[in-house]
């Protein structure tokens, strides 16, 4: 689990992106490979971007209101 | 795009499609056969050739005017039919629609058969024939029904005969007694107390007192009584409340006096005997009157309603006949006559791909009318601009409106509507990420698009007809709004632990012991559970949405950013690439590019883990420019000197931005005389080199005269202007990197807002009644409920919902389309048939007709 998950992640999603294009349906084509390809492209950055987040964190949870006879 | 030359028609969605002038001859007497099947195919957007002429001059005005006259006799048989609630039959509306597949194989016969001008005729003259009709009975009924009123209101006022002389005598006696001698006179001189009584609306009766009072010297006995059933007044074709009165004079004078004052207030006088037996003779027979009116009012509006049933059942499809028979004469009223007055000349636009199309249709429809002359298209070169033609589906209708609100796009320039089609829900969902709020948001669009034709053919409310054309964005913005509220990890508030987290609470501690969690590794997709109720978790979201703010939004706008290049590449302006693109993109990518991939960076880095110190990135970028050089925590090696270079780039691009195209037009603009198109209109002059310069001084002698109003403009650019020009666009793109990125931060404030309001909304409701036990928990559960669903749905879903998107609106005409977007298009608007609804076109002609 590291940086290298993203860059994994981005190689799949590019992959994905021009299988989808040459695939695309052949009426209303422009439309298909734009919506698709962009709709992965911004879900992979938002979701890049909330894993990096976590990667190194500099804080971590602090909570007081936790009762020793709930933790499992 | 190489795939284009597989479909068989432009899809004309990322650029314009391509649109060629056309002139047609068409034989005079196929004229309106042949408009009147254009109008159907809905390809051709004509030019006006007669824009001098005004519209009483034109060759058709008789026509138009006698279907004008037509129209407002069937406007005013609806009318009719509203007014005795007899529906129109609307008949099947898609037979009025634009036939959506047209193949080239058989046109004709997918089309509809003009009207013969003998049908068109006959609804003519029948259209008169039925006013006249109408007229006459609509008369006649008023007429019955004026009488009616009139008896009725005197058997009103016979009836409160009763209560007037019952209470009036007595207290006329009275008021008389006070002056017994006058009343001793009066005898003597057979002067007699006399009345007049009558009808008056209610709101005059104060007045009516008061000016009798003034008039009379207070010498009067004044009583009315209010009428309970509002009574119909046949002027103002409405129900007035009505007041029955009696006035108690004497002297014939005073008694006319009283009439007239009583007739200009509108009252109706009704004499009445004062005997109750004989009041009840005249009674009886009014009575008998009005049942015999009441038979001859009921057969004529029988025989009325059965006339406007008959004509419910067919005017819909005659108003349609008549309403497409006009607009047909309006277009060929746009059209020239050659010398000898036998052919038509038309010129329009048309989609270059379907000129064969069109000329398809012309020769089967001549063959099919047996005229041996045939049409002629004829393309024109020209220099004018053609109009932006994006071909549309229902899918990406709404989001190109989007764009187009904001401005047409310049002919073949990128499309934004495009790429609307993702990135505006999107950055919708940044802010509105939630799963359950999400979740509403598309069963609610649906709603819309499972049903889609039982909507399609409603006649809808202004709001429901907006939710409704952007049923698809909210479809979108909905699923996004999913996806994001699963990464925020956030359904109406609450979390899910669908993964194991990657933090870890000490095993071992004391109830109210402050505690912090140990990282064992990384939550795979979304926030982390952990962070869910955590002290600090505020802290973490914070820094967390406002450096995806700022990276999304960089994305965004060098997305954005790229479709420039896209444009100068394609209308082929190297200067614009050389003197704007690049520089601009040097500076964007310097400072803003700079400070994303830090953040990065530094999220890529396990500061904690190496023993060092974390850079706060705020301070690097505001220290980069006020102290270039000086690096008080490293970041990364050679820090300094990259970024002493990158702001040396950014400030070199600001005289390059400057100075360069200026420059550059003032040599060539000197050694040609032929100016170098520049500044705004660079596009459509690089665009006018494609077409053939030859070919537009051929057609010059034929459309010169409609050419000139039109162009003319657009050569005189002087190195003036471009200086000027070329200034405020540096000042304003430098100036806006920096607004356009801390723009973006709406992005945080607004998703930040949102998660909170709904998490308070859960703790101030649903949340005070969980552990309630009882009855009195059973309660507080299902009343908290409905009230936390309702604020849910009010307040989280409609409102916040208007809110994102207005900012995601905003997001995308100022930030990202100010990056490429020019929109000084002209829209395509071809002629077309269109359906019109009875009901809108009556209101709309009232509308004007009071306006």
């Amino acid at each position: 689990m590291s940086f290298y998950t993203v860059l994994g992640v981005l190689f799949t999603v590019i992959i994905i992106s021009v299988v989808f294009w040459v695939l695309a349906p052949k009426e209303n084509q422009t439309v298909w490979r734009s919506t698709v390809t962009l709709s992965l492209a911004m879900m992979f950055l938002m979701w890049a971007i909330t894993y990096l987040t976590q990667l190194h964190p500099l804080i971590e949870p602090r909570r007081s209101d936790l009762r020793p006879e709930f933790v499992e | 795009m190489s795939a284009v030359e597989t479909v068989p028609k432009d899809e004309a969605m990322f650029r314009s499609a391509v649109m060629s002038l056309v002139q047609l001859y068409i034989p005079q007497e196929i004229a309106r056969d042949a408009v009147y099947t254009l109008g159907q195919l809905g390809i051709v957007q004509f030019r006006d050739l007669n824009s001098e002429t005004n519209s009483f001059q034109r060759t058709f005005v008789d026509e138009i005017r006698r279907l004008d006259n037509v129209q407002r006799q069937y406007r005013y048989f609806f009318k009719l039919l509203q007014k005795h609630n007899i529906p129109l039959y609307e008949g099947a509306i898609e037979q009025y629609d634009r036939p959506s597949n047209l193949n080239d194989a058989n046109i004709m016969s997918q089309l509809i058969v003009p009207p013969s001008t003998s049908a068109i005729d006959d609804h003519v003259q029948n259209a008169a024939l039925l006013e006249q009709r109408l007229v006459q009975m609509e008369e006649a009924t008023e007429q019955i029904e004026a009488q009616k009123v009139d008896l009725e209101q005197y058997r009103i006022v016979l009836q409160s005969g009763d209560q007037f002389f019952q209470s009036g005598d007595s207290m006329a006696l009275a008021a008389t007694a006070t002056v017994v001698d006058l009343e001793d006179t009066l005898r003597r001189s057979s002067i007699t107390i006399n009345f007049v009584t009558g009808i008056i609306p209610r709101d005059k009766i104060n007045t009516f007192e008061q000016i009798l009072w003034r008039v009379l010297r207070g010498n009067l006995f004044f009583k009315h009584i209010e009428i309970e059933q509002p009574i119909f007044d046949v002027k103002t074709q409405s129900y007035i409340a009505k007041n029955a009165f009696i006035v108690y004079s004497h002297g014939d004078l005073i008694l006319d006096r009283i009439k007239r004052i009583a007739e200009s207030l509108d009252a109706h006088l009704y004499e009445i005997d004062k005997n109750p037996e004989s009041r009840s003779q005249k009674l009886l027979k009014i009575n008998e009157n009005l049942s015999d009116l009441y038979t001859v009012l009921q057969s004529t509006t029988t025989t009325l309603e059965s006339e406007l049933f008959g004509i419910g059942q067919e005017l819909n499809s005659w108003y349609q006949d008549i309403a497409r028979e006009k607009s047909t004469y309006e277009t060929l009223n746009k059209f020239n006559f050659d010398k000898n007055r036998k052919t038509l000349i038309a010129e329009g636009w048309i989609p270059e791909d379907e000129l064969s199309f069109l000329k398809d249709c012309l020769v089967q429809m001549t063959s099919k009318l047996g005229v041996d002359v045939p049409s002629i298209i004829q393309v024109l070169g020209t220099n004018k601009t053609p109009p932006t033609f994006h071909r549309l589906n229902k899918f990406t209708q709404a989001f190109q409106s989007i764009c187009d609100s904001y401005g047409v796009p310049q002919y073949r320039e990128v499309n934004p509507g495009l790429p609307t089609i993702v990135t505006f829900p999107f950055m919708f969902a940044i802010m509105f990420g939630d799963m359950g709020h999400g979740f509403i948001m598309t069963m609610a669009a649906l709603v819309f698009v499972l049903n889609e034709k039982k909507f399609d053919r409603m006649k809808r409310g202004e709001i429901l007809d907006m939710a409704y054309t952007g049923r698809y964005i909210i479809l979108f913005m909905g699923l996004f709004s999913m996806y994001t509220g699963f990464l925020y990890n956030d359904i109406f508030s609450r979390s899910m632990t669908l993964f194991k987290s990657g933090w870890e609470w000490p095993e071992d501690f004391k109830a109210g012991e402050m505690l912090y969690a140990k990282k064992v590794g990384t939550y795979p997709i979304g926030i982390d559970w952990a962070w869910h109720g955590a002290e600090n978790s505020l802290l973490f979201s914070n820094s967390y949405k406002m450096k995806l703010s700022i990276v999304m939004g960089f994305i965004h706008m060098t997305y954005s950013y790229m479709f420039s290049l896209v444009n100068h590449l394609h209308f082929k302006s190297m200067i614009d690439i050389v003197a704007n693109f690049i520089p601009g993109l040097l500076f964007m990518q310097g400072i803003f590019g700079y400070l994303s991939v830090c953040i990065i960076y530094k999220w890529s880095v396990d500061w904690i883990g190496d023993g060092k110190a974390a850079p706060g990135l705020l301070n690097m970028i505001i220290n980069m420019f006020l102290a270039p050089g000086t690096i008080d925590e490293e970041l990364y090696p050679h820090q300094a000197k990259v970024q002493i270079f990158l702001l040396g780039m950014a400030l070199l691009c600001v005289p390059w931005l400057l100075l360069m195209k200026p420059l550059h037009f003032k040599f060539t603009h000197s050694e040609k005389k032929n100016s170098f198109p520049t500044a705004d209109d660079i596009e459509t002059q690089a665009l006018l080199h494609d077409e053939n310069e030859d070919e537009i001084a051929e057609t010059e002698g034929t459309i010169a005269a409609n050419n000139d109003s039109e162009e003319g403009e657009g050569h005189g650019e002087e190195l003036g202007d471009v200086i000027i020009h070329q200034v405020i666009h540096t000042i304003e793109f430098c100036l806006n990197c920096v607004s356009h990125t801390a723009s973006y931060l709406r992005l945080w404030a607004l998703s930040l807002a949102h998660a909170q309001l709904s998490s308070v909304l859960w703790s101030m409701t649903l949340e005070l009644s969980f552990g309630v036990p009882g009855a009195l928990g059973v309660f507080m559960t299902v009343s908290l409920f409905t009230l936390w669903f309702c604020l849910t749905i009010a307040v989280l879903v409609m409102m916040e919902g208007t809110s994102a998107m207005l900012h995601s609106l905003r997001l995308h005409w100022v930030e990202s389309m100010s990056k490429y977007f020019v929109g000084d298009g002209i829209p395509y608007e071809p002629f077309v048939f269109q359906y019109l609804d009875m009901e809108t076109d009556v209101a709309n002609n009232a509308g004007n007709i009071a306006a």
